[in-house]
């Protein structure tokens, strides 16, 4: 874990967007109606969350308000690559399998994602690739009876 | 003393019950199900016995069917650790905690011992905790029937707090996610008023969030994100795999924190509606705070598994305590099985023990033979599991996402869930980036509407008046816990900013 | 490696061409088993008759019948799901009748019509609305609860979900009674039982088959039931109507109904053979044991019913000028 001290700039912009969240909520709370002590309504523990959200992300801005050091940088060198590239997939994921179906769009996954993030020979890409799509497709669609989408081409 | 005396009689005629090659068969059968149940994510120990119901009819005795049941019941607690030590992502709400200093062994070569002990700890648990019942039951659940909502509250409100103590090493920051937490599990319906909350309009958030999708999310691939940014080309433990096994050390260090976990397991587990979660926290904080080492806790200290895997474990015996003596069930499990004893003709509640002593004590003693079958079963597999993570994490990696993304999907069939879990997963990295622990945050949400629910109902019951949580005996013991905690917690680090000074 | 690359194709060949599915030919009714959808959680009372309707279904029926439960919303969202599947037959709500159907769309619009998009198959049993009290409590009847209740802020009930038809009915009561009655509600039957046995509230209000066994075991005793004549199931417990109190409902009924577009065809059939299910003796003790009524109704004359108890229960809030807070 990086030490508390220098991800003191970060506190402050996480306090911040807390910040917001908190006056967010306590805001969207008074729009549900609050009732009353005897008989609280939908609204009752949102508002009060919000504001303790309000006080606390105020208490993490100000503890790191004093301390002025010059923080580590939260990436360097691109390793915000890699990530980016794993949330792309799993969106292509999310768009594509109930068009193209279960078995399709997880070979496809399996390819990409390691020909693209890892970068590895293209025997064990296929392999693995081939070799996890069914199994994967045996233990949920066959032995579960999971539902899997079939997508347009009807597969499974 | 006759009384004692027919009890183990009972026992005793129990046991020979479950000792008939059918019964056995069908707990090994039940055990091994729940083991599989509790790995896979998205099916839940409730699914899984809702769809064995129909099968249970054809096997016959009401005992054997629930000897099953129970034993799936159980080894769905024993899978569900499994995944929270090796890859970080919590089976159910239970083992959140086991992801903490389990996954953190994991890490340091050390998931055989993690595992091991989790198996041997949630054993002795479980033996515990059928001792507990035989012996103990109906007036422990007499005691239970006066939780009313007012001690859910304070309970839940205590257990919450000694969540922060999860939250890596500050407690502000552990808050804000409790906070966090809270707020995410009021979305949806809101079951008191019907008011729809913080859905934007998304019908597919009306019946809030998923446990499963935000397990996966935040842990899942929040976990995946995070280490993407290094190039493992290699496996995820480079420290040389140690032993298989826990260590006479080991044991030394975790036996009374397995002692104690059952104990805290058994008495919260009792409480019908989150006995297992809360008790698996307070495991955790007792442990933190009775260890020499506190500062161990949060990198691998094998009592944070010891722990709160037998606290689970025995909450899930005791669970069965309100159904066998009341005829309440506690939990949707528990809820199923109560169904299917319906149905064949028995019924649960204060006579069962008498009427049906056969089911009774068949059940007692099936689910001690059922939690030694799960450590039969499950310390072979620990070798089996440890090589899991020799694989080379370039291609684990991946496949553990699919695992997300197919468990998900398979809980209500809908895309939708994917992406709130890719959100989830966003989320998840970005707090590692910031240095939040999601600890606090995931069991925050798994309480937050039990305590919303036991607060609103108690304030209807006390005509508004808070004075209620205080003037009721158990909840005011409780609510007393809660300020000694929070003063002492105050004096801790008052007295660590003097030190400091000086 | 290369070996394995070759079975790999061959394998992923072969998996590309595994199962198409074959289209079933569906002239025969049923083709394949019946779902049943019980839109509330496991172990509650609708989900233990129909799976005990499940368990007898197979004397009687051609496929087998498969309990789904679906819960949420107050019973809408299971209920809902059924509407939208394909009016084939093979899809059932189970619980047609209960408080989201013949209480929630007095006071809010659901997402459904549901008396145009369900069609009645059968009813199956109903069950009515008690007020309980604990054994141990001050008072013994309904006249000594009223009195005692009246020196008293306020009198608080355990009900099941806020808006259903024990939390309608019990207001109601609150009114006739002048006491100030707050509902306090809880998740489904199991839990509001819980409440009461364990003394959370002055009242409960419940069905007789979530409380028979602590009647039996005397911690619960039953001191009124909403209906329009005594239930046979518990005949010793007076109507409210009888002590005064004019709340009569049908209580809680649970029929079985099919989506808007179900062939006739297919509704006669089921109807006939749920018939034969209420007519077996077995079921009948079973239902007995579990002390829920045996109370078979053909399609058209439950449409009826139905329309009866939604109008009934407008009355009643009418009357009692009962608002949802």
């Amino acid at each position: 874990m990086t030490g508390e001290k220098k991800i003191e700039k970060w506190n402050r912009i996480s306090g911040f967007i807390l910040l917001i969240i908190g006056v967010m909520t306590a805001w969207g709370s008074t729009s549900l109606s609050m009732g009353k002590f005897k008989h609280p309504g939908p609204g009752f523990l949102p508002f009060g969350l919000g504001i303790c959200l309000i006080i606390l992300s105020l208490i993490l801005i100000f503890k790191s308000w004093k301390k002025e050091i010059s923080p580590t940088p939260l990436w360097f060198q691109r390793t915000w690559l890699r990530p980016l590239l794993g949330v792309a997939i799993l969106i292509f994921y999310a768009i594509v399998i109930e068009q193209l179906g279960f078995i399709l769009t997880t070979f496809i996954f399996l390819l990409i994602w390691m020909a693209l993030i890892e970068r590895l020979k293209w025997k064990t890409i296929l392999s693995i690739s081939v070799g996890t799509t069914i199994v994967l497709y045996l233990i949920f669609a066959f032995f579960l009876e999971v539902p899997l989408p079939k997508g347009f081409l009807k597969l499974g | 003393m006759s009384d004692l005396l027919g009890m183990f009689q009972g026992l005793m005629n129990g046991f020979g019950i479950a000792f008939t090659l059918n019964n056995l068969m069908f707990a090994l059968l039940g055990a091994f199900l729940g083991t599989i149940v509790g790995i896979l994510p998205g099916l839940g120990p409730a699914a899984t016995i809702s769809l064995l119901l129909p099968l249970s009819f054809k096997i016959g005795s009401p005992v054997t069917s629930i000897i099953m049941m129970a034993g799936i019941f159980y080894g769905a607690m024993y899978g569900g650790s499994t995944t929270s030590i090796l890859v970080n992502i919590p089976g159910e709400a239970a083992s959140v905690v086991t992801c903490i200093d389990g996954y953190q062994m994991a890490l340091k070569g050390r998931a055989g011992p993690a595992l091991g002990i989790s198996a041997i700890g949630s054993f002795i648990a479980g033996t515990l905790g059928v001792i507990g019942l035989t012996f103990v039951a109906p007036p422990l659940a007499e005691f239970a029937l006066k939780f009313g909502p007012p001690e859910y509250f304070s309970l839940t409100i205590l257990g919450l707090l000694m969540a922060t103590l999860l939250g890596g090493t500050s407690i502000l920051k552990g808050l804000i996610m409790i906070v966090l937490g809270l707020l995410l599990g009021s979305v949806g319906l809101d079951p008191i008023s019907g008011a729809i909350r913080f859905t934007w309009g998304f019908f597919m958030l009306q019946e809030g969030v998923d446990f499963v999708t935000l397990a996966m999310g935040l842990f899942g691939i929040g976990e995946i994100l995070y280490n993407l940014e290094k190039e493992l080309k290699t496996e995820l433990v480079t420290k040389k795999i140690s032993h298989l096994w826990p260590t006479l050390k080991d044991w030394g260090e975790s036996k009374w924190a397995i002692v104690r976990g059952s104990f805290i397991g058994f008495f919260i587990g009792i409480l019908p509606g989150g006995g297992a979660v809360i008790s698996s926290l307070v495991s955790y904080a007792v442990e933190k705070k009775v260890s020499k080492h506190p500062e161990e806790f949060g990198k691998g200290a094998i009592q944070g598994v010891a722990g709160p895997e037998s606290a689970n474990n025995s909450a899930a015996s005791a669970s069965f305590i309100p159904l066998l003596t009341l005829g309440i069930p506690g939990n949707a499990a528990i809820a199923m099985i109560f169904a299917a004893l319906l149905i064949q003709g028995v019924q649960p509640g204060p006579f069962l023990i008498t009427e049906r002593p056969d089911v009774f004590w068949g059940v007692v003693a099936s689910m001690y033979v059922g939690n030694a079958m799960l450590l039969v079963l499950n310390l072979p597999m620990v070798g089996m599991w440890v090589q899991l993570l020799r694989v080379p994490y370039a291609i684990l990696a991946p496949i553990i996402v699919l695992f997300c993304c197919i468990g998900v999907y398979s809980v209500r069939n809908t895309v939708f869930d994917i992406w709130v879990m890719g959100i989830f997963g966003v989320i998840g990295y970005l707090f590692r980036k910031f240095g939040f622990e999601p600890g606090p945050m995931i069991l925050a949400f798994v309480l937050g509407p039990l305590l919303e629910r036991s607060l609103r109902q108690a304030l209807l019951i006390s005509a508004g008046s808070p004075w209620i949580f205080f003037n009721r005996p158990i909840s005011g013991s409780l609510m007393g816990v809660l300020l000694l905690f929070i003063l002492f917690q105050i004096f801790i680090t008052l007295r660590k900013k003097w030190s400091k000074r000086s | 490696m290369k070996k394995i690359k070759k079975i790999g194709w061959l394998l992923a060949c072969c998996s590309l061409l595994l199962p198409l599915s074959l289209a079933g030919a569906q002239d025969k009714f049923p083709s394949k088993p019946i779902e049943l959808v019980v839109p509330f959680a496991a172990g509650g009372s609708t989900d233990v008759l129909a799976r005990l309707v499940a368990k007898f279904a197979p004397k009687y029926f051609d496929k087998p019948l498969v309990v789904i439960n679906k819960p949420g919303g107050g019973g809408v969202t299971g209920t809902e799901g059924v509407v939208r599947s394909a009016p084939d037959g093979h899809t059932l709500y189970m619980g047609y009748g209960s408080g989201h159907d013949l209480v929630m769309p007095h006071f809010q619009k659901l997402p459904y019509k549901t008396f145009e998009d369900l069609t009645s198959v059968c009813r199956l049993s109903v069950h009515s609305i008690l007020m309980i009290i604990r054994s141990d409590a001050p008072y013994k009847t309904m006249k000594e609860f009223v009195d005692w209740g009246k020196k008293r802020e306020q009198v608080t009930a355990s009900v099941s979900t806020k808006a259903g038809s024990v939390d309608i009915s019990f207001q109601a009561v609150g009114k006739t009674t002048g006491l100030k009655m707050v509902t306090v509600p809880f998740r489904g039957g199991a839990e509001s039982v819980t409440a009461i046995v364990g003394g959370q509230t002055d009242c409960g209000g419940n069905h007789p088959s979530e409380i028979i066994s602590h009647i039996k075991a005397k911690r619960l005793i039953p001191i009124a039931v909403a209906l329009e004549q005594r239930d046979p199931a518990i005949p010793d417990v007076p109507t409210f109507k009888e002590l005064g109190y004019n709340v009569v409902t049908v209580g809680s009924v649970k029929g079985v109904a099919a989506p808007k577009g179900t062939p006739p065809e297919a509704i006669r059939y089921l109807a006939e053979r749920f018939k034969k299910v209420c007519e077996d003796q077995e079921f009948i003790q079973a239902m007995k044991d579990i002390g829920q009524p045996v109370m078979y109704l053909g399609s058209s004359d439950f449409a009826k019913y139905m329309k009866e108890g939604f109008e009934q229960y407008g009355k009643l809030i009418k009357e009692f000028n009962i608002k949802l807070e």
